[in-house]
């Protein structure tokens, strides 16, 4: 089974709104999930330069580019992607 | 300050008597940047706390105007002793006092009034010659005057005699660190000829801290002047207005000779790509406010850009030492530039749209600002030679 891929974009602007606690995402998953992720940070996915991706933060899982990224969105990103690679 | 490519860095270190919560001693120092010209003042007041302190700063501040004004040392130090406050207790006025006049990066004249003798190290003692200064309660009193061309790799250690009476009446140093100063600093430059001026004047005071058991006795402060090749950093921030210049801004960086610092993820993204390297985030520390540092091969530190910068702009304005702060991208950033000589920002004027968002939380200044702001108290609080070049 591949990993799912989590990249949280830690540039300034997703930093300041409250991209460093999305690196939590992990802690809030199923034990059955937590194990398929691989969480890492990106030092600017530059998605916020223009407003056709939306509002940071941003998080990409998989390719998959999530805007104003909370862990709940977050979560049911990853298991959607885990369903869909199951 | 840069002169004829000889650096002269000065750093200063000091610790208060036990329990006093203001130095007796002062150190000043001031650059005449028009006449290429240094001038530091090392003055220790009388007693201890905040009225040694007022004498010593006094004193300082006088002997740093006189001489900065080219007024001879004799009579300036007649006016300096003329002028000082009388003791209630004691009845008389008394700063001793060490004034460093450095012209050019290598001509250095020293006045000395009653301190520890400095020391001067990799180098050939210096002939001093007397001068006499008659004050009104002291009868006359003997200065001594050096002269001498500095030459890479010199250094001179101006301490109080804090330092050089440490550790009297201990069963080690019954008289006093004394002599042992000399050896101990002679040790440290054996272990690493390339201490840094701020180095070598934390570790004598640590020492000196350590030899009165850690209650010091008296204000130990060390101030040390080095003359070395300039250490160069350059820091590249933000893209250029104009993309055409992308490659010229990370060639800039991959071919200069010195430290390489990227603050900017987009820039730190910029010169991955023309340069053909990855950038990896560090994750080993997650700091609440300061987003982490990335790696890149080539790049001694890459850190994210306004909110790094805002930081460093603050610890810069506190004096904060960064020994003493938990390493965030700021605090590793002041490290390297406490550590530097020459210091040069390249900063890519493009605006970044989504920093002048009001639903932001915080204000993010603008980048051309903050720089010039870090420029200025580089080059003013901490001597350095910093400057900026905008793209």
């Amino acid at each position: 089974m591949s990993k799912i891929k989590v990249e949280i974009c830690m540039g300034t602007t997703c930093y300041v709104l409250g991209a460093s606690s999305l690196l939590q995402v992990q802690e809030a998953l199923p034990a059955e999930l937590a194990s398929r992720v691989e969480i890492d940070g990106a030092s600017c996915l530059e998605l916020c330069k223009n407003g056709q991706f939306g509002k940071a933060p941003f998080v990409r899982v998989n390719g998959e580019t999530i805007s104003e990224a909370t862990i709940p969105k977050l979560v049911q990103a990853i298991r959607r992607h885990a369903a869909a690679t199951a | 300050m840069l002169n004829g490519g000889c650096f002269v860095d000065v750093d200063f270190c000091q610790v208060s008597k036990h329990g006093q919560h203001a130095a007796g001693d002062v150190f000043l120092s001031r650059k005449l940047a028009a006449e290429d010209r240094l001038v530091c003042v090392l003055a220790d007041g009388l007693g201890s706390g905040i009225k040694a302190n007022v004498l010593a700063t006094m004193t300082a501040s006088m002997a740093l105007k006189y001489v900065s004004a080219d007024i001879d040392p004799q009579r300036a130090s007649e006016i300096i002793m003329a002028t000082l406050p009388v003791c209630s207790q004691r009845r008389i006025g008394y700063s001793t006092f060490t004034i460093l006049d450095i012209g050019h990066g290598q001509d250095v004249r020293i006045v000395e009034y009653e301190n520890p003798p400095y020391l001067l190290l990799n180098r050939h003692p210096v002939q001093k010659r007397e001068l006499s200064v008659r004050t009104a309660q002291l009868g006359v009193r003997q200065l001594a005057f050096s002269e001498f061309e500095a030459t890479i790799g010199n250094r001179l250690v101006v301490f109080s005699d804090g330092v050089s009476q440490s550790g009297m009446g201990s069963r080690d140093m019954p008289l006093g660190w004394g002599a042992g100063v000399n050896g101990f600093a002679h040790d440290l430059l054996a272990e690493n000829g390339e201490i840094s001026s701020r180095q070598l004047a934390r570790r004598l005071v640590k020492r000196a801290q350590q030899n009165d058991n850690w209650k010091a006795r008296d204000d130990i402060s060390c101030a040390v002047i080095s003359f070395r090749r300039p250490r160069r950093t350059m820091i590249l921030t933000g893209p250029p207005i104009n993309q055409e210049r992308d490659i010229e801004m990370a060639m800039l960086l991959r071919d200069y000779q010195g430290s390489r610092v990227i603050c900017g993820g987009t820039t730190a993204n910029l010169v991955a790509r023309e340069l053909g390297r990855k950038v990896k985030l560090d994750m080993t520390a997650i700091d609440p406010e300061i987003p982490p540092t990335s790696l890149m091969d080539g790049i001694d530190l890459v850190t994210e850009g306004t909110l790094t910068l805002s930081r460093l702009a603050t610890l810069l304005d506190q004096g904060a030492s960064p020994e003493q702060l938990q390493a965030n991208g700021a605090v590793k950033l002041l490290r390297l530039l406490l550590e530097s000589d020459c210091i040069e920002f390249i900063v890519g004027t493009r605006i970044n749209e989504s920093h002048q968002d009001p639903n932001l939380p915080v204000e993010l200044d603008i980048r051309r600002n903050l720089i010039k702001r870090i420029v200025r108290t580089l080059n003013e609080k901490y001597l350095k030679e910093a400057n900026v070049k905008f793209m």
